[in-house]
């Protein structure tokens, strides 16, 4: 249905007059009458702004250009899992309007000077797009976007194999909805106003494991419904040597998930616990959520004299949740802590959360001789939160009898402290080098909430400090070449966690050539090395990427166009940790070593105007090794794409595309499956 | 009269100082290169003039505001009088061939505004040289604009850089990037998570409200929960994902969850205490991981991200 309003929508595009030869930018590069005498300069500039104002689009201009692309998708049988092909792919057969764009001028400029639509994937695939765009100049700005997304997450290897019940893991079969709009007007000489909304849902089913303590967890069916509504509204205050921006927004949150189920579960356990078998014979579960934060923001940017810029922006937001939940649950369970078997619980929680968060920063650009650039910013970001949870849960022995309630009524506060300060130094050596030094400081404090195994307390606090130098360099000797290295090394006091950068160096490297006037290459190298080297922690990591790129446009023969892509990456991570259950301590050691090609090859055939083959795609392998936790994987996609003119501006096109997924150690999730997509491409 | 006469020198002296300073500005001012106004420029760069037009820059040729009017031209290129009466290329100026500072400083002459110039000064685009120019056309026109504003163009754009970023794209579990070659019909592009210009976030984040950007499509992880999981708030997202594409399940780190949190949730004893506090450290009780069903610390402690009821994050 969405598709045929789609198709009826987009109608009016093609029953325009006769297209007129070339696109909207071919006609802009197009020489137009003869040039005017050129006028005296004072007089030029006198008479500029009028002769100016006059001069709309070419009148021969087509008001509306644009193009369609719609037609058939088939989905061979999938081979292997349907589940992770869902998971990773997700396309399915049916009609669809792939692609769909306009540009809509006004020569009066009357009410717009032009809207720029375009949308994608509708019919019901699993990415559907659409954005309006209408502006008029000096005037307003107006956007809208929209996007559908399926979220389809159930792999098999996540959950339990020996479940008897079957699937067990957290899954998802949902649609996210996402849309914002956003306004600008540009009313008067210094001010102009802007609103902005966004809106995020979830909407859709899944599976959510139900835990009994630590003996069992059920999964059962989740119907999952969350949305998000963001508020925005502000003033710019532009002047030629400062700038204020004034905002003020506010977020409203509701979350009402449900989980229902009256069917036997006999959960993960396989085993009975003291001579009885524990299973769900009932859920009911609600969330009802409800969220709101105000939000403020002002900015002010200045550059009070020629040699120097200045910002600093203030934000501050207040989001605050309230709880309300409700559970009741039947079967046979067990309390291991009494050793007590009972038929059924009831949970009931409420509580609230406050979470005041401030962030401000300021800089400056300073620029004392004309070669030298000095960056100064601080930042300072600060996040409390406090929140008074109040659990009740009652266990039913027998459907008349109940044991002691568990109340859990807490009234905890935590914090987040994070600042940073960096300096650097910018040194145009000669034209095209350039040389940078800097330094950063990072410290910040925290008290976090531990959990309840925490031994010793509620909350626990945490320090973080870290001083880093950076190092840059950017050669451009020429528009053919350029080169460029940036680096960043350091070492921490203290850190917040085991795997948080200690004493670390990070570096990249990028260079660019136009070798001939047909072909250029680029190559890219990239390192992150982090060492821990406490005895309790003992940390190594690290990762590593090369790749090279390749575009060659030749101009004899000029059928043929290749862009080629090859990223090789190794990771290599070695962490102590405590293997369960018995405490046993042992070394994670995690190895992903990877080789990823891309490719397009564009042959447009001189004999057959207006055709394109297209052939290329992409391949990623990764592999670690035997004795240490990595997850080799292949994954293949490969396509040609076809494109055959039939009558003017009319197009056949034509692709095929394989998927093609495997694991060496999780057989059972590979798939592969074959995707054929033929249509009308229609441009104006 | 001493007095007076010392003071009577004093100011003639700084009056003559100040008519020299006026009259050396005065010649300079009869030096400085002279504006022709646009109309001059279009009589030999016709169609770059014509193609202006319905360029947004055109703004500038009729707009008051921004004290160029019928000059468009050479509110970037500089006066023109010089060039237009040698029609060397060398006697104007060439935005795209000055050092990347000066072409930013050139048009934060007018763009001076948030989110433009406090993302010029502070983030790495601008630190390592990367001009306005690298990825605004100027003269360009059409739906793009000034610059690629479709999803599928975007991401061709930053991957002319960020080709190793693209790789990882091509993993099988990522966010779903619009992708000329292999994913036509994705749905995401790089500006959904990363602000060019700049942000107050580190990696240039888009920031919703002052939270990271991925709460603005990821809203049920935003909180605030009653039962924080910390990293959340201290590290953020990538300290269990890799949000640009990973071979393991659900943009993990690890390829099973419980390495994922077990790397953190280890208080090895040490000889000594250890050098640096760190948080978290409490192991995850007696589970035995043998098993298959606690290996996948999810399956039960599903609200990962943070709970409403549950301390241990159950529910």
């Amino acid at each position: 249905m969405r598709l045929l309003i789609a198709i009826f929508l987009a109608a009016p595009l093609f029953a325009q007059q006769p297209a007129s030869p070339g696109s909207e930018e071919v006609q802009a590069q197009t020489p137009a009458p003869a040039p005017a005498q050129p006028a005296a300069p004072a007089q030029a500039a006198q008479t500029a702004a009028p002769a100016a104002a006059a001069s709309p689009a070419p009148s021969t201009e087509p008001w509306i250009t644009g193009g369609m692309f719609f037609g058939y998708r088939g989905v061979t049988n999938v081979g292997g899992s349907f589940q992770e092909y869902r998971s990773v792919v997700d396309l399915g057969s049916g009609l669809k309007l792939f692609d769909l764009n306009f540009t809509i001028q006004d020569p009066k400029k009357k009410y717009f000077d032009r809207i720029d639509g375009w949308a994608s994937g509708w019919g019901d695939d699993p990415y559907s797009t659409a954005h309006v765009n209408a502006r008029k100049l000096g005037i307003y700005d107006f956007s809208f976007d929209y996007r559908n997304l399926a979220y389809f997450n159930a792999v098999p290897s996540f959950a339990n194999p020996l479940a008897p019940a079957g699937f067990d893991e957290q899954s998802f079969d949902i649609r996210k909805h996402i849309m914002s709009v956003d306004l600008s007007l540009f009313s008067g000489k210094h001010i102009s106003p802007y609103l902005a909304f966004d809106r995020n849902s979830d909407s859709g089913n899944g599976i959510e494991p139900w835990a009994q303590d630590a003996n069992n967890s059920y999964p059962v069916p989740t119907l999952l419904r969350d949305s998000t509504n963001n508020y925005r509204a502000g003033v710019r205050f532009e002047y030629n040597r400062f700038h204020v921006t004034l905002e003020q927004g506010g977020t409203t949150y509701k979350d009402d998930d449900q989980a229902y189920d009256n069917t036997y579960q006999p959960g993960d356990r396989t085993t009975p616990v003291l001579g009885q078998t524990l299973f769900l014979s009932s859920l009911t579960q609600a969330y009802g959520i409800r969220g709101s934060s105000i939000y403020s923001k002002g900015l002010l940017t200045a550059r009070p004299a020629s040699w120097i810029d200045v910002y600093a922006q203030f934000l501050y937001s207040q989001p605050k949740s309230n709880v309300n939940f409700s559970e009741i649950a039947g079967g046979n369970f067990l309390n291991l802590a009494s050793l007590l078997f009972y038929s059924g619980q009831v949970t009931i929680g409420t509580g609230a959360a406050n979470q005041p968060h401030t962030t401000a920063n300021a800089g400056f650009e300073l620029r004392p001789f004309r070669r030298l650039r000095i960056l100064e910013s601080v930042m300072t970001d600060r996040a409390h939160d406090a929140a008074s949870p109040l659990v009740a849960e009652e266990l039913l022995l027998s459907p008349t009898t109940t044991a002691a309630n568990v109340l859990t009524a807490l009234n905890f506060t935590q914090y987040v402290n994070y600042n940073q300060q960096e300096v650097n130094a910018i040194f145009d050596v000669s034209h095209g080098m350039t040389a940078r030094v800097g330094y950063r400081a990072v410290w910040g404090d925290a008290q976090v909430f531990a959990g309840s195994l925490s031994q010793t307390g509620l909350v626990v606090p945490g320090q973080l400090r870290r001083n880093i130098a950076l190092a840059g360099f950017t050669y451009l000797p020429s528009q053919k070449l350029s080169v460029n290295l940036d680096f960043e090394g350091g070492g921490s006091d203290n850190i917040y966690f085991r795997t948080s950068l200690n004493n670390y160096y990070k570096g990249r490297a990028r260079a660019r050539y136009q070798a001939t006037k047909t072909l250029s290459l680029q190559a890219n190298f990239q390192i992150l090395d982090n060492q821990n080297p406490a005895p309790d922690i003992r940390l190594d990591f690290r990762s590593q990427s090369t790749a090279l790129t390749l575009y060659w446009t030749p101009e004899k023969p000029k059928w043929i166009s290749v862009m080629a892509q090859y990223d090789r990456s190794t990771l290599r991570s070695d962490i102590d940790y405590l293997s369960l259950p018995f405490y046993v301590p042992a070394v994670s050691a995690y190895r992903d070593n990877a080789n990823t090609g891309t490719s397009a090859v564009d042959i447009t055939p001189p004999a057959l105007k207006g055709a394109k083959l297209t052939m290329g795609g992409s391949f990623f392998i990764s592999a670690g090794f035997y004795g240490a936790e990595s997850r080799p994987t292949r994954y293949y996609q490969p396509l040609a794409r076809l494109s055959l003119p039939i009558v003017k501006n009319v197009y056949w096109d034509t692709e095929w595309q394989y998927y093609g997924f495997g694991e060496s150690f999780y057989l059972y999730e590979g798939f592969r499956t074959h995707i054929f997509t033929t249509g009308l491409r229609i441009t104006r | 009269m001493l007095r007076f006469g010392r003071g009577h020198r004093a100011r003639a002296t700084v009056l003559g100082v100040l008519i020299a300073f006026a009259a050396a500005r005065a010649q300079e001012k009869e030096k400085a290169p002279a504006y022709v106004g646009s109309e001059t420029c279009q009589a030999c760069h016709e169609d770059l003039f014509n193609a202006f037009q319905k360029n947004p820059h055109h703004l500038v040729e009729t707009d008051k505001k921004y004290n160029h009017t019928g000059q468009a031209c050479e509110s970037c290129h500089g006066p023109g009088g010089k060039h237009a009466e040698s029609m060397n290329a060398a006697d104007i100026r060439n935005p795209s061939k000055l050092k990347p500072g000066e072409t930013d400083r050139l048009c934060l002459t007018c763009h001076l505004y948030q989110p433009t110039h406090v993302g010029r000064i502070n983030n790495s685009h601008a630190k390592n040289q990367v001009s306005c120019v690298s990825c605004h056309a100027i003269h360009k026109n059409g739906p793009n604009g000034l610059v690629a504003r479709r999803a599928v163009d975007i991401n061709t754009q930053c991957a002319g850089c960020h080709a190793d970023v693209w790789a990882r794209f091509q993993r099988p579990y990522q966010h779903r990037l619009a992708n000329a070659t292999t994913m036509p019909e994705g749905a995401m592009s790089c500006v959904d998570c990363h602000n060019p210009h700049g942000s107050v976030y580190r990696n240039m984040q888009t920031v919703d409200a002052n939270e990271p950007g991925c709460f603005k499509c990821h809203g049920d992880k935003r909180g605030p929960f009653t039962f924080e999981h910390p990293p959340m708030r201290l590290e953020g997202c990538t300290a269990c994902h890799e949000p640009h594409g990973s071979a393991n399940p659900r943009m993990l780190t690890r390829p099973q969850v419980m390495y994922v949190c077990l790397e953190c949730h280890a208080n090895l004893p040490g000889p000594v205490a250890p050098a640096n506090g760190t948080l978290g450290v409490v192991p995850p009780a007696f589970h035995d991981t043998r098993q298959p069903r606690f290996q996948n610390c999810t399956l039960c402690h599903s609200k990962v991200h943070g709970s409403y009821v549950s301390p241990e994050l159950l529910k």
